[in-house]
C-alpha cells in the first residue's frame, strides 16, 4: 500500500510538471506572427502572411490577411487551420478579396488543453500552389 | 444533396474520424479507468455491459448538442466560450477530483468506506464530516444507476477539448449564416448531435474492450487502473487551474 501510494505520487507530480513553453524560435514554427506578418514563395509569387490583432491569441475572433504580390487571383481564397501532429477538426476561413487586393477573413483558432500551441495555416493559391505557415498562439 | 446535408455529413465524418483520431488518445483513458470502474462495482450481466456506456455518451452528446444549439441561437463562438469557460474548469476540476476519489477508493486507500464509528461520538463534527465523506465517496464511486451515468456523461461533455471547439466554431458559423434564430439553434445543435454520434463508436469500442478484459487480467489491471484514475484526476485539476 506504501508502495502505492509513493508510486502515485511521483505519477502525480510528474502528470503535472509544466509542459515545456514552445517559444516562437522552436525549430516546428517558421513564423514568428507576433512579431510580423510572413513570407514565404508559392510557385513564383510571394505569399505574404498575417494575422491581426497581435499577440495572436487561440479562442479569440481574430483576422486573417494573406496578400499575393503582383497577382490578380480568384475574388477568394481558402485558408486551412490545422495542428501538426494532432487532429482537431476542419476548421476553414475564407478569406475575401479587398478593394486594397489582399485577402482577408476572421476566424477562430481553439485552445487545446494539452498546452500545445503550435499551429499551420495553409492556403490554396490558384495556379500556384499550396502555401503554408507555422507559428505559436498564446492561451 | 443541399449544401447543409453536407454539412452534417461533415460533421457526423468528422466527429468518426477525430473520435480515433483524436479522442481516443486524450478522453480513452477517461473511458477506460471509468469502464474498469464500473466493471469492479457492479459486475453486470454481459448483455446489459453496454448500456451504461451508452448512457454515458448519450450524457455526454446531450451536452454537446445543447451547447452547439446555443453556439448556432447566437451565431459567436467566442462570447458563448467566454461566458462558459470558468464553468468548463470547475467542472473539469469536478471530474479530476471524482476521479481522484474514484482511484483512492478502488485502490482500498479512502478508510471511509470500511470504518464506521471509528472512535468518534455519533454526534461529533468528526462523526458526522467521516459520514458525509464517505457519502460522497460512496455516490461518486459507486454511481451505476441510469441516471447517474448519464449525468457524469452530461458532466463531461462540458470538459474542454480542442476537436470539440472546432466544432462549436462550425457551429457558430453555421448560426450566423442561418434565416433565423430557431433554425441557426436546430443547426448548431444538429450539427453537434452529429459530430457527437460520430465520437462515440471509438470511445465505445475502447470501454467495451476494457471491460470485456479477463476477471483475473482486470483484477491485476485494476491497480494500474486507480493509479491511472487518480494521475488523470490530478492532470484534471491541474489543467483546469493552470493554462
Amino acid at each position: 500500500m506504501k508502495r502505492f501510494a509513493a508510486v502515485s505520487l511521483i505519477c502525480c507530480v510528474l502528470a503535472v510538471m509544466p509542459i515545456p513553453a514552445v517559444h516562437a524560435s522552436d525549430p516546428s514554427t517558421d513564423c514568428n506572427i507576433d512579431q510580423g506578418p510572413c513570407s514565404k514563395r508559392a510557385g513564383d509569387r510571394e505569399i505574404i502572411f498575417d494575422i491581426s490583432p497581435k499577440p495572436v491569441e487561440a479562442m479569440k475572433e481574430i483576422t486573417f490577411i494573406v496578400h499575393v504580390v503582383s497577382s490578380d487571383y480568384a475574388p477568394a481564397l481558402l485558408l486551412d487551420l490545422s495542428m501538426p501532429g494532432m487532429h482537431m477538426g476542419k476548421n476553414e476561413v475564407l478569406l475575401k478579396k479587398r478593394p486594397d487586393g489582399k485577402y482577408s477573413g476572421t476566424g477562430v483558432i481553439p485552445r487545446c488543453p494539452s498546452g500545445r500551441k503550435l499551429w499551420q495555416a495553409e492556403i490554396d493559391i490558384p495556379a500556384a500552389g499550396k502555401v503554408s505557415y507555422r507559428f505559436n498562439v498564446a492561451f | 444533396m443541399s449544401p447543409s446535408d453536407s454539412v452534417y455529413l461533415l460533421m457526423l465524418g468528422s466527429g468518426l474520424l477525430g473520435g480515433f483520431g483524436h479522442c481516443a488518445g486524450m478522453c480513452g483513458p477517461l473511458v477506460a479507468t471509468y469502464a474498469l470502474n464500473f466493471r469492479t462495482v457492479s459486475d453486470p450481466p454481459a448483455r446489459d455491459a453496454m448500456l451504461p456506456h451508452l448512457y454515458y455518451h448519450l450524457g455526454r452528446i446531450s451536452t454537446y448538442g445543447t451547447i452547439g444549439g446555443i453556439m448556432g441561437l447566437t451565431g459567436s463562438f467566442a462570447g458563448i466560450v467566454q461566458s462558459i469557460e470558468r464553468f468548463q474548469n470547475m467542472t473539469m476540476a469536478a471530474i479530476g477530483l471524482a476521479m481522484i476519489i474514484m482511484g483512492l477508493a478502488a485502490s482500498g486507500m479512502l478508510p471511509f468506506r470500511k470504518k464506521k464509528g471509528n472512535g468518534s461520538g455519533p454526534g461529533s463534527a468528526a462523526s458526522f464530516l467521516s459520514r458525509m465523506v464517505n457519502r460522497v465517496i460512496q455516490v461518486i464511486s459507486e454511481a451505476r444507476t441510469p441516471g447517474s451515468f448519464y449525468a457524469i456523461g452530461m458532466a463531461t461533455g462540458f470538459i474542454p477539448c480542442g476537436l470539440l471547439y472546432t466544432a462549436y466554431i462550425a457551429a457558430a458559423g453555421a448560426g450566423a449564416d442561418a434565416q433565423s434564430r430557431t433554425q441557426g439553434f436546430l443547426t448548431g445543435m444538429s450539427m453537434l448531435l452529429l459530430f457527437g454520434i460520430g465520437t462515440a463508436p471509438s470511445l465505445l469500442l475502447i470501454g467495451r474492450i476494457v471491460a470485456l478484459k479477463a476477471e483475473w487480467i482486470r483484477r491485476r489491471l485494476y491497480r494500474i487502473a486507480a493509479f491511472f484514475m487518480i494521475m488523470l484526476g490530478v492532470v484534471f485539476i491541474y489543467r483546469s487551474v493552470v493554462r
